[in-house]
């Protein structure tokens, strides 16, 4: 890739851009300092049990009662530290624990399955979701760290029933086949079609979507539908 | 027939539920009252479990059961075993592909106290939360009695057992070796592979009484639902299966492993459903593998090139509580011209989970040392290595005596060599430069055969005017619900919009294994079938007194465009339903293989030209361009077919140059993760230029489909180590080519 790397204008700048959105000086981005503000925090609300060991999902999808949720009346549930989560535009107040990842909340809590698990440990990319317009791997990200976040999802994409262009060109492209990988995928490269950091040629989008791995490598379907969509985002 | 939506290009009738993230995968499921499991695997690779220490673990918070040995059924009835109710006994799946109750382990969780390889479960812990079963299963704490492991097929001086039924033999062999003019002598290994499908493995489990449901990341719900049926000892009916949509599986999801009677149990333990996602950690433990080979192949040729001798020996790894055969040689006899030819397979026991298929089983692994072989043959015969290929190919299938009903590999050698340039190679090692670079330019032949089995197949016309298929297959990403959508599409006219697919779940009429390349060829005869069926229904409906056509022959009545027409009047299916009235109207069928397997061989060919760019400077290795020519047959959707062998390419390099499930000496797995396992990923991904010929084999079923999924890997890997020494001398035998390799 550095070959074609070597041609880029913007050769300087190579390795900033994508490091922006961790910056720790940006508050609203995920970051270290607001990750060590909020685990200290709640380490010091539970100080005598594991801060996991009283509480349930509080809106498991369909089953749990609705008085179980986070309510603004209530205090959370001791050991829970409440949040407020934005999520495609719609807020949600929760009590999470400290262990919680956003990944998991997202998808237990708050039922937003699109978004997939296929490492847990921020190796694959099928759980890249958007904090404040930077794209991140949500499974290595604690729910606590994001309290009053922007977070959207695949779910969030596509706009009044519309799809977003992105997903378009993935279906014009056959940019997927098991489909599990492609909410990543796409998030990624909504990220990268808005960062003006990564250039728009063959190689600078593959060696910058390269933290998103299709396994039945439908790689070459997936550019295609990048550089398609680049012109629609 | 003018076929106007098979054939053609179609975007996936699946697409926007999987592009909106809708499509419901296993793990998307959650049940009322879910309680969830997380396994607790084994540290070691060989020994005995002694102690089990679950009190810590019991007392954490959340915790509702501990599974294990000590309270999971067993083989034998047990009568100090409260926890498992009264069906407290547990059978073996007899885990045959005759009875399609096949599965990947045999041996049922924590049934003996042995631990054959590390991973291997000794509990499951079930809590309230992901996070609190998580949490708890880190607190059991086991005790062992260590045993000397044979951690790999590389670390052992066993030979293994004979796999007889894998012997071929004809002609004379070792005879006509002995007194040929030019000889190969050459022994290949290949590094296990994990097949490291996006989606973990995972099941829901709930019984309601003695019905259990389960959902499953699976490529065969049928055989999952008759396997769970024997080893709970219960009628088939009882159980259901559901896979709407699965994160592919490569093999891997093709035959049940122990997770899913785990987490069943667990379910009827506890009195509610369990779900139990594996980590990717406890993916390249319990869930199979490509086991690592070792292949002995002699070769010998006249002085021209005439093939005159093959033998090809292979060993494969086995568990050591299964038999798992990879039937490597099995396309050898098959390849090329020659009338001395046997082939040979071995399996050596090793202390790994057991193996199962992964793309292309066997044949991948066969192609590699074939493919290379003929490579170096090439060479000391000063020969092209395209010119030995034409020089060998084999008229008829020469196993059989049987002509092939289809071979084109003479037209995918002239199309991709054509359109790669072949004819420009300078042979010389380390001539064709760019730069800094040395380019290498190799070629493989790719193989694969077709098969096919039963299946059968509900459709529906419905008065909302729904047409709606139903079969139990799935569609593990490789299109098959598109493709049964425009099978119906086409055969009664209706648009693909008002067409819904059911697949993916054990109630459906049974339909195959997604595998093997052989669902398209399998489900479609079916398909076709039940919807012929609904149309005959329809007719009888109409011609019924009061109905539209009251009182016409059925037989003088066609239907076209979703509508009866008798030559001067149509009537949609809608209006005669309406009119009837009825809601719906349904067809059945089933279909299988006929005698055509006693007339024709059936097989499609390919050819792989892969050019890679060698950087001594600074040690690169890339692959930089593929052109590939690939004969399937008809491709019923060449959208999603070309993608799959795209795909498959993206696999081989990846078996060629990346991926290895690495051991160290005690039998664990060091390299269990994505960053570590080193899968091709976007930066890696050359341009690859895929032909798909257009041949449909008419003889193997009416639509000339013989399927897609495996043959794109084959002879990748060969194609590239052959690239590798035509651009630096090295020949690598040993997969996957590392750059230490190629360093001088």
């Amino acid at each position: 890739m550095a070959d074609k790397d070597d041609k880029r204008p913007d050769h300087d700048d190579q390795g900033k851009g994508r490091a922006r959105g961790v910056e720790i000086h940006d508050a609203r981005a995920p970051s270290r300092r607001n990750f060590l503000k909020s685990v200290g925090a709640t380490s010091l609300a539970a100080a005598t049990a594991p801060a996991w060991a009283r509480v349930g999902y509080v809106n498991h999808d369909e089953q749990e009662p609705q008085d179980k949720r986070a309510d603004e009346g209530e205090a959370p549930a001791k050991g829970t530290q409440r949040i407020t989560l934005n999520v495609n535009g719609q807020a949600h107040t929760l009590d999470v624990t400290p262990n919680m990842v956003l990944l998991d909340v997202l998808r237990h809590q708050l039922a937003l399955t699109g978004t997939k698990k296929g490492c847990d440990i921020g190796q694959c990319g099928a759980c890249t979701v958007h904090v404040n317009g930077v794209s991140i791997n949500s499974c290595l990200s604690l729910a606590v760290m994001h309290d009053g976040d922007e977070v959207t999802t695949v779910e969030g994409l596509g706009q009044n029933g519309k799809l977003h262009p992105i997903q378009q060109a993935f279906l014009d492209h056959d940019a997927y086949q098991c489909g599990y990988c492609t909410p990543g995928q796409m998030m990624s490269a909504v990220a990268i079609l808005n960062d003006a950091e990564v250039a728009s040629d063959d190689a600078a989008v593959r060696e910058a979507m390269s933290g998103n791995i299709c396994r039945c490598g439908a790689y070459k379907n997936i550019l295609s539908a990048i550089q398609t969509a680049r012109k629609n985002v | 027939m003018t076929e106007t939506i098979i054939g053609h290009r179609t975007t996936r009738v699946d697409g926007e539920l999987k592009l909106t993230g809708k499509a419901d995968y296993t793990s998307d499921h959650n049940l009322p009252n879910q309680a969830y499991g997380y396994p607790v695997p084994s540290t070691i690779a060989c020994g005995k479990l002694l102690e089990l220490d679950i009190d810590e673990a019991r007392q954490a918070p959340g915790v509702i059961e501990i599974v294990h040995r000590g309270n999971f059924p067993q083989l034998q009835p047990s009568d100090n075993n409260p926890a498992c109710g009264t069906a407290a006994r547990l059978y073996r799946s007899p885990s045959t592909m005759a009875e399609q109750n096949k599965v990947g382990e045999v041996r049922l969780p924590f049934e003996d106290d042995g631990i054959h390889y590390e991973g291997q479960y000794i509990a499951l812990v079930v809590a309230d939360t992901f996070e609190h079963a998580r949490a708890a299963a880190r607190l059991v704490k086991a005790r062992y009695e260590v045993h000397e492991a044979v951690p790999g097929l590389f670390s052992t001086d066993d030979e293994g057992e004979e796999a007889g039924d894998e012997a071929v033999s004809r002609g004379d062999p070792a005879g006509a070796y002995e007194t040929a003019p030019v000889k190969l002598d050459q022994t290949y290994t290949i590094a296990m592979e994990t097949h490291m499908a996006m989606e973990m493995h995972a099941s829901i489990a709930t019984w309601e009484d003695d019905r259990l449901t389960i959902y499953e990341s699976t490529q065969g719900v049928v055989f999952q639902r008759n396997a769970l049926a024997q080893i709970f000892g219960i009628p088939p009916e009882k159980v259901t299966v559901i896979a709407h949509y699965i994160g592919s599986g490569f093999g891997s999801k093709l035959f049940m492993w122990p997770h899913a009677v785990m987490t069943a149990v667990a379910s009827r333990m506890v009195g509610r459903p369990v779900k139990t996602v594996l980590s990717r950690q406890q993916n390249f433990c319990n869930a199979g593998n490509r086991p690592a080979s070792r292949q002995h192949v002699r070769m010998a040729a006249d002085r021209d090139g005439k093939l005159l001798s093959i033998r090809h020996d292979s060993q494969n790894e086995t568990s050591f509580i299964d038999s798992y055969t990879e039937s490597i040689g099995s396309g050898t006899p098959r390849a090329y011209a020659c009338d001395n030819v046997s082939v040979s397979q071995r399996r050596v026991q090793v202390n790994h989970g057991t193996p199962t298929s992964m793309r292309a089983p066997g044949e991948v692994s066969g192609s590699v040392a074939l493919e290379i072989a003929m490579d170096e043959l090439a060479i000391e015969l000063g020969m092209d290595p395209l010119e030995l290929r034409r020089k060998n190919f084999a008229e008829r299938d020469p196993t059989a005596d049987l002509p092939w009903s289809g071979n084109h590999l003479r037209e995918c050698w002239d199309d991709a060599s054509r359109r790669f340039g072949w004819e420009k190679r300078n042979p010389e090692i380390g001539s064709m430069r760019d730069g800094h670079e040395i380019i290498g330019w190799g070629m493989a032949d790719a193989t694969w055969e077709a098969m096919r089995s039963h299946c059968k197949a509900r459709v529906e016309l419905r008065a909302d005017g729904k047409v709606q298929v139903a079969c139990g297959t799935q569609d593990i990403g490789t299109g098959t619900y598109t493709i049964v959508a425009q099978t119906a599409a086409e055969l009664t006219g209706v648009p693909l919009s008002r067409i819904e697919v059911k697949l993916g779940d054990s109630m459906l009429p049974a339909g195959p294994l997604s595998g093997g390349s052989m669902a398209t060829a399998t489900v479609l005869p079916a398909v076709a079938g039940a919807t012929r069926d609904v149309i005959e229904q329809l007719k009888q409906i109409a011609i019924a007194d009061g109905a539209p056509f009251a009182g016409k022959e059925a037989d003088s009545l066609e239907f076209k465009n979703g509508e009866l027409s008798d030559g001067s009047r149509s009537v949609s299916f809608v209006d005669i339903l309406n009119a009837v009235p009825r809601g719906m109207v349904e067809g059945e069928a089933s279909a299988a293989p006929g005698d055509e397997q006693d007339k024709f061989s059936f097989r499609s060919f390919g050819a792989h030209f892969v050019e890679i760019r060698w950087d001594p400077g600074i040690s690169r290795l890339r692959v930089s361009r593929v052109v590939s020519t690939i004969d399937i047959g008809r491709a019923i959707n060449p959208l999603t077919a070309k993608n799959q062998v795209e795909g498959a390419i993206v696999m081989g390099m990846g078996m060629g140059m990346f991926e290895e499930t690495e051991y160290d000496p005690a039998g664990n797995i060091y390299n269990n993760n994505y960053a570590d396992y080193v899968v091709p990923v976007h930066a890696d991904i050359p341009d690859i230029e895929v032909e798909l010929l257009d041949n449909p084999d008419y003889n193997f079923n009416e639509f000339g489909a013989r399927g897609v999924g495996e043959i794109g890997i084959t002879g990748m890997a060969a194609a590239i180590s052959n690239a590798v020494y035509h651009a630096t001398g090295k020949r690598i035998r040993d997969m996957p080519i590392k750059i230490a390799d190629l360093i001088d």
